[in-house]
């Protein structure tokens, strides 16, 4: 049988997961042999991707049949691998040094790149059983990554309270795909879409199918394990969580509902109602954080919120424009996020992390950074700026395309709904703007005094991703090729 | 409602359901913890096998299943090695003593 080359986005990173685990082995300095093998292998699956996303251009969407196992290589799975592919290359050069005095380097490596592709599979798989599977597999390699310090009481902390709500959530899903079976008889999603009829079992399955997946998307009230994960982990993970697992769990969920869009049209107002509640409660949150890191993590809340409202426009009007804000925005908001905690990640690395010292990163430890560390400052002014939506940074474009949309509908409720992200938008400022006035507007603490020159290899992914941010926000038509087919996926997943 | 093989099937995934909630949200220990993540897949395997009897595919349900329990034994392993690393790094296994993180 000869593979299709999308499929190699997939089976790349699975094969050189181990292969970097046991040449990680062979040699003294175990870290660089891993992170120059994973630098190999991400090379290697970025050559396949461009040929899949060539081949996705020109030949549209293609199926595999794995036995009885159906695959589908279309929009959704190129915008997941393409999230998943950009920030895992970016955080493999970034954590050179940000680990180079931890145990167990190899392992981090050969987990991250089995946790790229357990995420580019679940992109694009098209079966409701295989689709946990890879789900389960990504939640499996992301414990084991939160809890990478695994002598610090916090740290095991946060992995374990990932691990339960997260188990808790899988087997909600289970019972989830035990009811659609017993009402449809089917897995596959094409076929579940065709056979699904209005039913309350079917109604329980996308009910469960969103707590259960909610878990992993951090749907408020499901969110708590999200900020203790985020700010426990080693900053290149809470990139990756942050950036792209979550988005994940919402692509996850995402795929099941639209298999069952024609139960009921409630879906769309269930999703918005959701986006709301997460923008006030990631707000909230967010607003008085004392640690730069937590910050961050509740600002994802809020950033799933904008999501969840242009995908809850897309389900309840099969407006594309709104998919493709979401998705979008799904994009910005993985470079975003995850420009702003390496930015992070180098400060805590040479204030604390370069003197073995595993404290958190508090906003007044950064009082002043910019006059020492000009280019961390800058790269990370321009993430949090950009996350609040001033244009012209990519965080806007993506934000506005989703009011657009909103405003498009012409219904009462959507508008509002809109109009209140747009004030959430703004109030985002009032956490994101004090950071960055501490850092360029204060006199220089001790702490950044006493600080540890920042490596060149870690400058190096925070100044290519803020470039990428500024050109996005410039030229936001840069990014069609990517969120058209998205959210054509999308609507056609909802028989639109 | 008569008692016929099929009910009692929903009876017991609800049943199981509701006890691994219920110790869920009442247990203290980080061991019963992990067990009672695995009475919630019990409930889901059971649910998964009688859907599959319902729907007449009880070779599909029958091999997802057994794909449940390898998986969730992994997550169960991992639960356990946690649990046993926290006993060691914090001295404890009560999860009322594991919370340094708030806020």
């Amino acid at each position: 049988m000869t593979l299709p080359v999308w499929a190699w986005i997939i089976v790349l990173p699975l094969i050189t997961s181990p292969l970097i685990y046991f040449i990680g082995h062979l040699g003294k300095s175990r870290g660089v042999f891993a992170q120059r093998t994973a630098l190999l292998a991400f090379a290697a699956t970025w050559a396949a991707f461009v040929l899949a996303a060539q081949d996705l251009q020109h030949n549209g969407i293609s199926k595999l049949m794995v036995g009885s196992i159906s695959l589908k290589f279309d929009g959704l799975s190129l915008l997941l691998a393409m999230i998943a592919l950009v920030l895992g290359s970016f955080v493999v050069i970034f954590s050179g040094h940000y680990l180079a005095d931890e145990e167990g380097q190899e392992k981090y490596y050969a987990m991250l790149m089995a946790m790229i592709g357990v995420m580019i599979g679940l992109g694009c798989t098209n079966d409701l059983f295989n689709l946990w599977i890879w789900f389960e597999a990504m939640a499996v390699t992301s414990y084991l990554l939160v809890a990478f310090y695994k002598d610090l009481p916090t740290s095991l902390e946060a992995g374990i309270k990932y691990l339960v709500q997260s188990a808790a959530g899988s087997t909600l899903v289970l019972l989830a795909i035990g009811l659609v079976v017993a009402e449809t008889g089917a897995l596959n999603l094409d076929e579940i879409r065709q056979t699904a009829e209005s039913s309350p079992a079917l109604m329980a399955a996308g009910i469960l199918f969103v707590i259960g997946y909610g878990v992993k998307t951090a749907l408020v009230p499901l969110h708590t394990w999200l900020p203790d994960a985020h700010s426990q982990a080693p900053s290149g993970i809470s990139a990756m969580l942050s950036g792209i697992v979550i988005e994940a769990g919402l692509i996850a969920m995402l795929r099941s509902l639209s298999a069952l869009s024609g139960v009921t049209t409630l879906w769309g107002p269930l999703l918005m109602s959701f986006g709301i509640l997460n923008m006030v409660v990631g707000n909230l949150m967010a607003f008085g954080q004392a640690q730069v890191k937590r910050m961050l993590a509740y600002s994802s809340l809020v950033h799933v919120g904008y999501m969840l409202i242009g995908l809850g426009i897309a389900f309840s009007m099969r407006d594309v424009i709104g998919a493709q804000g979401g998705f979008f925005h799904m994009f910005n908001h993985g470079l975003m996020k995850g420009l702003a905690f390496l930015a992070a990640g180098s400060m805590l690395y040479t204030l604390h992390i370069s003197k073995g010292d595993h404290r958190p990163l508090l906003f007044d430890d950064l009082a002043g950074a910019a006059k020492r560390y000009p280019w961390a400052a800058l790269t990370l002014s321009i993430a949090l700026l950009s996350l609040a939506g001033l244009p012209p940074l990519a965080g806007f474009m993506s934000k506005w395309q989703i009011f657009v949309a909103g405003v498009d509908t012409h219904n009462g409720w959507i508008i509002a709904v809109v109009a209140f992200a747009a004030l959430n938008s703004v109030f985002s400022l009032t956490y994101y703007a004090p950071l960055v006035n501490t850092v360029y507007r204060c006199e220089p603490s001790a702490i950044v005094l006493s600080g540890k020159r920042l490596p060149v290899v870690m400058k190096l992914p925070l100044v290519l991703m803020a470039l990428g941010i500024i050109a996005i926000g410039i030229w936001p038509s840069l990014m069609n090729w990517l969120t058209e087919p998205a959210g054509t996926a999308l609507l056609a997943g909802l028989g639109g | 409602m008569n008692i016929s093989p099929l009910n009692i099937c929903l009876l017991g995934v609800i049943g199981l359901v509701a006890a691994g909630f219920y110790g869920l949200l009442t247990t203290r220990n980080l061991i019963k913890v992990v067990i009672m993540l695995q009475i919630l897949v019990k409930a889901a395997v059971l649910g998964l096998i009688t859907a599959g009897n319902i729907s007449g595919q009880l070779y599909v349900t029958q091999s997802m299943a057994i794909t449940v329990i390898v998986a969730d034994t992994i997550v169960a392993v991992i639960g356990m090695a946690f649990a046993i690393q926290i006993r060691r790094q914090v001295g404890t296994l009560d999860t009322n003593e594991l919370s340094s993180l708030r806020g």
